[in-house]
């Protein structure tokens, strides 16, 4: 999706009605560099593009509906503290404070970022339907401040997908490498989560033996 | 295979890994050879029954009574408006040549004409301040003038049988067919006027097709023949595989 709307984008890299100037986009007409781009040719990238929507759709309703229906919603929910939390996560990652805050299940920037990311889903979503019909469905294009800011962003979400994505990613092998295990088992072993060792990006991967003797002790008492 | 469960386990979790390496092998593989392809050649029967099935979806999305609308303080256009045509240069008709230019109106029809532009200008007349989308992602507000679809098919008298409408021109062999309700459109005029002038020839003089409700591609310009078919009949640019539905 992302490399066909690249490509698709490319056939007029700016934001700008004819006639006018956009604010707010630093990189009008400038094209994306190909080797990011899918599709081949405008006509092609059109036609995976609004293939692929649908894959896109559906697999974010089954995600949806799969949270909804295990509850597990609840633990993406924005809640007060949020900000507050992730602040200091950012601090910690930034060895502006020394222990790991309280990691749960999410930590409060994990949770955030798992919150915005179907968030942002759903706005390229939406987004893209006011682009694909802006006549026919009219009243959505304008939702968004009309043609131009609806197209601005569905770009803008887009990006904010890839950044997230591959912040997470990175974290994923940076930080908690362990978590993939979990993530397909649904087995997940405290003694090595990032809180035990007090892990950042490339700090502590492995953990620490006193730590992990600490915890099973207190396991066994 | 193995009828030794434990045997099964062990040789399922050396699986695991060799798949997870084999795997992201693959996985990278085939996003390093898909960069600025086209995408595997096999997906072209995926890609064309969704097209088909899209055109199903967007044909019910259509609605009559929805209309285009300028934003507020939108700017027209004006020159910055591309000229386009597929012909070497700029298409004139060569009234020495070719004769008085008239578009023809015909196909399934009770009633075919062959109308002059003094014949055009004496139809009801409607000029729509619209946006123009183009399929390359810019849109440009213009103001064209013209008769209105639906009075030309008024004055034909269409055969209800007619579920699709070719529109013709001189620009070498262009055209493009469209589905009949969204030529019906209230927003679908054949345009002689721009912006309050006659059409100049890099906008499609004498005479186009002009509505948002489609792609810019859709809209012949230098238009010869409007003809009502029974069935589709492709496009210049449909033929090249740009989607042939191509609505807003």
């Amino acid at each position: 999706m992302v490399g066909s709307g690249l490509r698709i984008f490319n056939a007029y890299p700016a934001f700008a009605r004819k006639g006018e100037m956009f604010c707010c986009y630093p990189f009008e007409h400038e094209a994306i560099p190909a080797w990011l781009t899918f599709g081949g040719w405008l006509g092609g990238a059109r036609h995976w593009h609004f293939a692929m929507m649908w894959v896109l759709v559906v697999n974010g309703l089954v995600y949806l509906t799969f949270i909804y229906l295990h509850g597990e919603w609840r633990d993406l929910v924005p809640r007060k503290g949020d900000i507050r939390d992730s602040w200091q996560m950012v601090k910690f990652y930034t060895f502006k404070r020394k222990d790991h805050p309280h990691q749960g299940k999410h930590n409060a920037l994990q949770k955030t970022t798992y919150f915005l990311l179907p968030a942002f889903g759903a706005l390229a979503v939406v987004t893209g339907i006011a682009i694909w019909k802006p006549v026919s469905l009219a009243p959505l294009t304008a939702v968004f401040g009309g043609y131009v800011w609806a197209r601005y962003w569905h770009f803008i979400a887009m990006l904010a997908i890839v950044i997230l994505s591959v912040a997470h990613v990175f974290m994923v092998f940076a930080v908690d490498p362990y978590s993939i295990t979990s993530m397909i088992t649904g087995n997940y072993d405290p003694s090595l989560s990032p809180e035990a060792r007090n892990a950042r990006p490339f700090y502590h991967l492995f953990p620490r033996r006193a730590i992990a003797t600490r915890s099973s002790s207190t396991e066994t008492t | 295979m193995s009828s030794d469960p434990r045997k099964f386990l062990s040789h399922n979790g050396m699986d695991r890994r060799d798949f997870l390496v084999q795997g992201s092998g693959l996985v990278s593989a085939a996003l390093l050879a898909a960069c600025d392809s086209r995408g595997p050649k096999s997906a072209g029967k995926l890609l064309k029954y969704a097209e088909r099935k899209n055109l199903v979806v967007e044909r019910k999305l259509f609605r009559h009574t929805s209309m285009d609308v300028v934003q507020a303080g939108a700017h027209d256009a004006g020159n910055k408006l591309p000229s386009y045509f597929i012909a070497p240069s700029v298409p004139v008709w060569d009234e020495s040549a070719r004769g008085k230019w008239a578009l023809e109106v015909s196909g399934l029809v009770a009633n075919p004409v062959r109308l002059t532009l003094e014949d055009l200008l004496k139809l009801p007349q409607v000029s729509n301040r619209v946006n123009h989308y183009c399929v390359e992602g810019w849109t440009a507000v213009e103001t064209w003038t013209g008769v209105p679809f639906t009075e030309l098919a008024r004055l034909v008298r269409v055969d209800p049988q007619a579920q699709f409408v070719d529109f013709q021109s001189f620009d070498d062999d262009y055209h493009e067919s469209w589905d009949i309700e969204s030529a019906m459109h209230k927003q679908t005029v054949v345009a002689y006027g721009l912006d309050g002038k006659m059409l100049e020839p890099a906008h499609g003089a004498p005479a186009r097709v002009y509505s948002p409700i489609k792609l810019g591609y859709k809209n012949t310009k230098y238009l010869t023949k409007i003809v009502f078919m029974p069935k589709m009949n492709g496009g210049y640019w449909s033929d090249q595989g740009y989607e042939w539905y191509g609505g807003t």
